[in-house]
């Protein structure tokens, strides 16, 4: 355990080295809530009360989204350097080094969403110790769920990164696009309501905005979106795990 | 290209639509044209990567054993923005013409030239920080900052009326000089409500977009010079 939390330490430091990272992102954080958030709750109104409050939290889960496509980012640049034939000599096992990678991936999450998540919460005078707890926590689980896909993913860098680029993209589009990011299921049409439900991110959003206190008639069931998060973070982190126990030997990124 | 494309038609498809459901049908109309301008946005901003891979896998000691000059090469990547912007976009407002009925297709075959301006100094603009990212991944720190910024500080997605109406007066008048607001009024008035090209935007539109596309492709060749010179940038 004690080399898991080094190799971990190690990553993180090698995250801290550059807080430029983290100043842009807070700061493009603050400008789109400033101008879009502001300027589309103007126009839209009454359709949907508090969608600068809606917006915020829906730009917190595209952070949340970025910094786990890092992650996955991360790993395929640490095959593509040839830095991952080196640590997979270290004497640490494979789930050990997953682990490693989660750490990191934890803590370049947290860092990013947190001061954002503080501010939107004192400004709109939302901020509870319950309720930011929770939402750290519906965050956290998404994260590591993304994590795991990204990661899983990974193997198509193995046989081109190119591609891998290019599906990450994609997804990421269809991902955000058909989900309750930035519009309330309620709000959209029929025939892309049943897309919607398939997105990780739908569950995420409505999850974090229950426990933060927004208006339930628009948001999914709290205790089935808990339910979707937690099994999607399980599930995607042992597939990630038993990719890099059985995939990842001996590849290199082409 | 398919990618760029996919993710443009879930904007126009997706997006658009649900937000024209949020605040009304014409909101739809409004967003398509926008949507086209972030296309060519997207596309011509993509010189940067080209050039920053370029630089950073040493590409481009390549380029430089190649009989064309300095400058040639240059312009070379200067004029493949603007045309990988043109390109792109036209692609998208045939599909988008499918979305929303065009007025005046004349009036969007005589916008292209200036479409390629634009693109062109998006392009330089992209150099630009391409050719000045000296460490590791900084170059895509720069391309986030400059496309949110750009993109969010613009008519894509509200009025200039709304920008103004809301937000200090400063930032309305960044937005109204954006050279993406400009495109995206050209295309709204000019193509899709059928007016008469309006010239003010259009000259606007040039004075903004040729000086980027210089002092992208001043860094760029300043970077080369310095690369054959001394050996590294």
């Amino acid at each position: 355990m004690n080399r898991v939390l080094n190799l971990a330490a190690f990553n993180i430091r090698v995250l801290l080295s550059d807080p430029t990272w983290f100043f842009l992102s807070w700061a493009l954080f603050a400008l789109q809530l400033a101008v879009y958030g502001s300027l589309m709750s103007k126009l839209i109104g009454s359709n949907l009360p508090n969608y600068f409050f809606f917006y915020s939290i829906g730009l917190m889960i595209i952070v949340v989204f970025e910094s786990a496509e890092d992650v996955g980012r991360h790993f395929v640049e640490n095959a593509h350097e040839g830095e991952l034939p080196y640590f997979l000599t270290l004497p640490i096992s494979r789930s050990g080094f997953l682990v490693s990678q989660a750490m990191y991936g934890v803590a370049n999450t947290l860092l990013k969403v947190a001061p954002p998540l503080l501010a939107v919460l004192f400004l709109s005078e939302n901020l509870t110790v319950p309720g930011t707890l929770f939402a750290l926590l519906a965050l956290f689980l998404l994260g590591l769920g993304i994590t795991g896909i990204m990661v899983s993913l990974s193997f198509i860098a193995f046989k081109a990164v190119d591609i891998y680029l290019a599906v990450l993209a994609g997804l990421s589009a269809l991902l955000v696009r058909f989900s309750t990011v930035f519009y309330p299921l309620a709000v959209m049409p029929n025939y892309y309501s049943p897309i919607s439900v398939l997105s990780p991110l739908t569950y995420g959003a409505d999850l974090t905005r229950w426990f933060l206190g927004f208006d339930p008639k628009y948001l999914l069931n709290p205790v089935l979106a808990a339910v979707v998060v937690t099994a999607i973070a399980v599930s995607t982190l042992s597939l990630s795990a038993r990719i890099v126990d059985k995939i990842i030997e001996g590849v290199k990124v082409a | 290209m398919a990618v760029l494309i996919s993710l443009s038609l879930s904007d126009m498809l997706v997006t658009a639509l649900v937000l024209g459901r949020m605040i009304s049908p014409e909101y739809f109309s409004f967003l398509v044209p926008g949507i086209v301008t972030v296309g060519l946005f997207t596309a011509a901003t993509d010189t940067g990567r080209r050039i920053w891979l370029a630089l950073r896998e040493g590409v481009v000691q390549y380029y430089m054993t190649l009989p064309i000059r300095t400058s040639g090469l240059v312009v070379a990547y200067i004029i493949s923005g603007g045309l990988g912007g043109v390109v792109y976009s036209s692609a998208l407002l045939i599909i988008a013409s499918f979305a929303v009925h065009p007025q005046n297709i004349f009036n969007a075959i005589l916008l292209v030239p200036f479409m390629f301006v634009l693109a062109t100094g998006l392009a330089g603009l992209a150099a630009f920080f391409a050719s000045i990212s000296r460490r590791g991944e900084i170059y895509w720190v720069y391309a986030q900052a400059l496309q949110v910024s750009l993109i969010t500080i613009s008519t894509v997605f509200y009025s200039a009326k709304t920008i103004a109406q809301y937000l200090p007066g400063p930032i309305a008048t960044i937005a109204d000089y954006n050279p993406l607001s400009l495109a995206a009024t050209a295309l709204r008035e000019s193509v899709f409500s059928g007016q008469l090209l309006n010239t003010v935007v259009l000259s606007n539109l040039l004075e903004t977009s040729l000086p980027l596309a210089a002092l992208g492709a001043l860094a760029y060749w300043v970077i080369l010079r310095t690369l054959r010179l001394r050996g590294k940038p």
